[in-house]
């Protein structure tokens, strides 16, 4: 049985999401901070308008975006990271943080990684093959290549096709990573999968994969809905 | 020359830790695995044309399996070979035991052997060890087995980290049956491990499988390896068939004693091992300081004669540096009968290792020109 994050009946979990949600209290619960009104001006200096699902508060939290902006205008570059669990198609809820994505690409001209986790999908789901990874890996891929990415920017990491992409990242965040610290982050128990425990690591290596490769310290940018809980390891 | 302690030190043996002495009917007991027996020596002698002297001298205590493997082979079956190496430092001659062995399966067999470099393992577990080291020493220790003279053809050499992508699917295919409860019943892992620790136990089993999904179907693998390595082919045998693959089989071999009293040579305790990379010199000393059966005194040694049974002198000779059994018989005799001392036979085994070591570091040098042929390539069309 996972621990689930409860905020009154409300249900949010990287696996789970139900109940009414109260976004004051998931902020508070993550500890995360409020997009306030200086943020949102500061990135409309850069950006001109400001986008639709920042004028509707969609997007209204966040960690360390200031520095992000920080380094931004420093004339430092930042990247970009994003992803999807291929286990189905994808409906117009998955469009909504894609579309703000491809609005911070367009604008920053920033790099795009884009992580399919098929393994993570492969180890939850019983019935689940891995004929049926491959198939949703496809079909989704057409969906993100349909809103309009920058081919030359954006670079999909499909984790068991090209482990080697993340493999050398993820061992390095594991090392570091205990398994009281996953259990109390995302509720595993002893009828948990260490593929599934393992996993968080293979999840948080794209924040850092633009670094490993350039040997610069590139900062990365993870624009996403609420289901944190993913191990941010050096604060991405 | 040394004293025999009182007491028997308490035996550990997992795959980080192998001290005290070392009981092999206990760990056969503990480990519930299946004697060896003397049928299956005979038939891997008889397709190999002779009997190895790892065969003949019982170095292979144990197993599970291998009488169906030969099974296989003998009804005209393609069978693999897989063992492995965690590269946290320089190769010694314990670690060269197994390997000549599997050389002389893969000789015997006409097999693939998947070599497993575990540079991730080794990273994660030892706090001092960057991956860098790690995979260095992935690349250096495979000129160690490449001078034992495998057939680039036939050897595929796996490092963990820089060839996942060989691994990874079937890694995930076994951790997502593995759960938590079961690794830590198996490995006595703790909450305050690192959750690479226990991830890897699938990254170890899935060379069990790696020739079956290149070749698009089942072939019986057999590992050569010391028994420390057990419990993660009992994880793996018991994943196997939910996976459609084949159980694989073991055989266990007995540890190198190292130049100390008790436990197995470890690159842990540097003077008591003998590396690969010594200068020939430098272990001829550490051979002089070795552990012996001798008595504390000249006079003792020739009345009461030494003791081969506890000596590592002698357990060199006898586990790779005499060929002759007669010749083994006769060294045997001569420390019994207190004809001959500690020292002068230290001496006549340090030539032997000297000899050894110049004839390996030649063969350790020419395999840098061929190091990229036996690490694994795509499968090819």
């Amino acid at each position: 049985m996972r621990r689930f994050i409860v905020v009154n009946k409300t249900v949010v979990t990287p696996w789970a999401v139900s109940g009414e949600i109260d976004y004051d209290k998931l902020i508070e619960r993550f500890g995360t901070k409020r997009i306030d009104r200086d943020l949102l001006e500061r990135i409309r200096n850069h950006t001109g308008t400001l986008h639709m699902h920042l004028r509707r508060g969609i997007f209204y939290s966040h960690r360390d975006m200031d520095r992000i902006l920080d380094e931004h205008e420093k004339g430092n570059r930042f990247v970009l990271y994003t992803g999807r669990g291929p286990s189905g198609p994808v409906h117009l809820g998955h469009l909504v943080p894609w579309l703000f994505t491809k609005h911070l690409q367009d604008v920053f001209g920033a790099k795009l990684f884009f992580q399919f986790t098929d393994d993570e999908k492969l180890m939850l789901r019983p019935e689940f093959s891995e004929a049926d990874t491959r198939h949703w890996v496809y079909e989704n891929s057409l969906d993100l290549m349909a809103l309009g990415f920058d081919p030359e920017k954006t670079e999909f990491i499909v984790n068991l096709r090209h482990p080697e992409n993340v493999y050398p990242i993820a061992i390095q965040i594991a090392k570091k990573t205990t398994i009281s610290t996953i259990k109390a982050v995302f509720g595993f128990n002893g009828d948990s999968s260490t593929g599934l425990m393992f996993f968080p690591s293979i999840q948080a290596a794209p924040c850092f994969i633009e670094s490993y490769r350039t040997g610069e310290q590139v900062p990365m940018f993870n624009p996403s809905w609420d289901r944190s809980g993913h191990i941010l390891e050096d604060n991405p | 020359m040394n004293k025999m302690p009182d007491e028997p030190e308490e035996m550990k043996i997992t795959p980080w830790e192998v001290t005290g002495d070392i009981d092999y009917d206990k760990l056969i007991d503990q480990f519930g695995v299946q004697p060896m027996t003397r049928d299956i020596e005979d038939r891997i002698a008889k397709h190999a044309g002779f009997k190895h002297l790892q065969l003949r001298r019982g170095v292979y205590l144990s197993h599970r399996d291998t009488d169906w493997w030969l099974n296989e082979y003998e009804k005209g079956n393609k069978v693999g070979l897989y063992t492995g190496r965690g590269p946290s430092g320089n190769v010694h001659l314990g670690h060269l035991l197994p390997w000549f062995f599997t050389k002389y399966l893969q000789d015997a067999f006409d097999a693939d052997l998947y070599f497993q470099m575990t540079d991730d393992e080794k990273y994660m577990y030892r706090d001092y060890l960057e991956l860098e080291e790690t995979i260095g020493n992935t690349y250096d220790n495979a000129l160690d087995l490449i001078a034992c003279g495998f057939d680039p053809k036939k050897t595929h050499i796996i490092s963990d980290t820089e060839n996942i992508s060989h691994l990874y699917k079937i890694a995930v295919k076994v951790a997502k049956r593995v759960t938590y409860s079961t690794v830590k019943a198996v490995f006595g892992f703790k909450d305050s491990d690192n959750i690479g620790m226990i991830w890897f136990p699938a990254v170890q089993a899935a060379p069990c499988f790696v020739q079956s999904d290149r070749e698009g179907r089942n072939i019986p693998c057999l590992i050569p390896a010391a028994i420390d390595q057990d419990p993660y082919w009992r994880m793996t045998r018991d994943i196997a068939e939910k996976l459609n693959y084949y159980k694989p089989a073991q055989i266990h071999a007995k540890f190198l004693p190292g130049l100390a009293q008790g436990g197995k040579m470890s690159a842990s305790q540097p003077d008591t091992a003998i590396f690969t990379t010594d200068p020939p010199k430098k272990a001829e000393k550490k051979i002089m300081k070795a552990f012996t059966g001798g008595r504390d005194t000249v006079e003792e040694q020739k009345k009461l004669g030494g003791r081969p049974e506890i000596c590592n002198v002698y357990a060199y000779y006898y586990f790779l540096f005499e060929e002759n059994d007669q010749k083994l018989v006769d060294i045997e005799n001569e420390c019994r009968s207190g004809a001959i001392m500690c020292g002068d036979c230290k001496k006549r085994l340090a030539e032997r290792i000297k000899v050894f070591l110049a004839d390996f570091q030649e063969k350790r040098e020419k395999a840098k020109d061929v190091l990229d042929d036996f690490f694994i390539k795509p499968v090819e069309g």
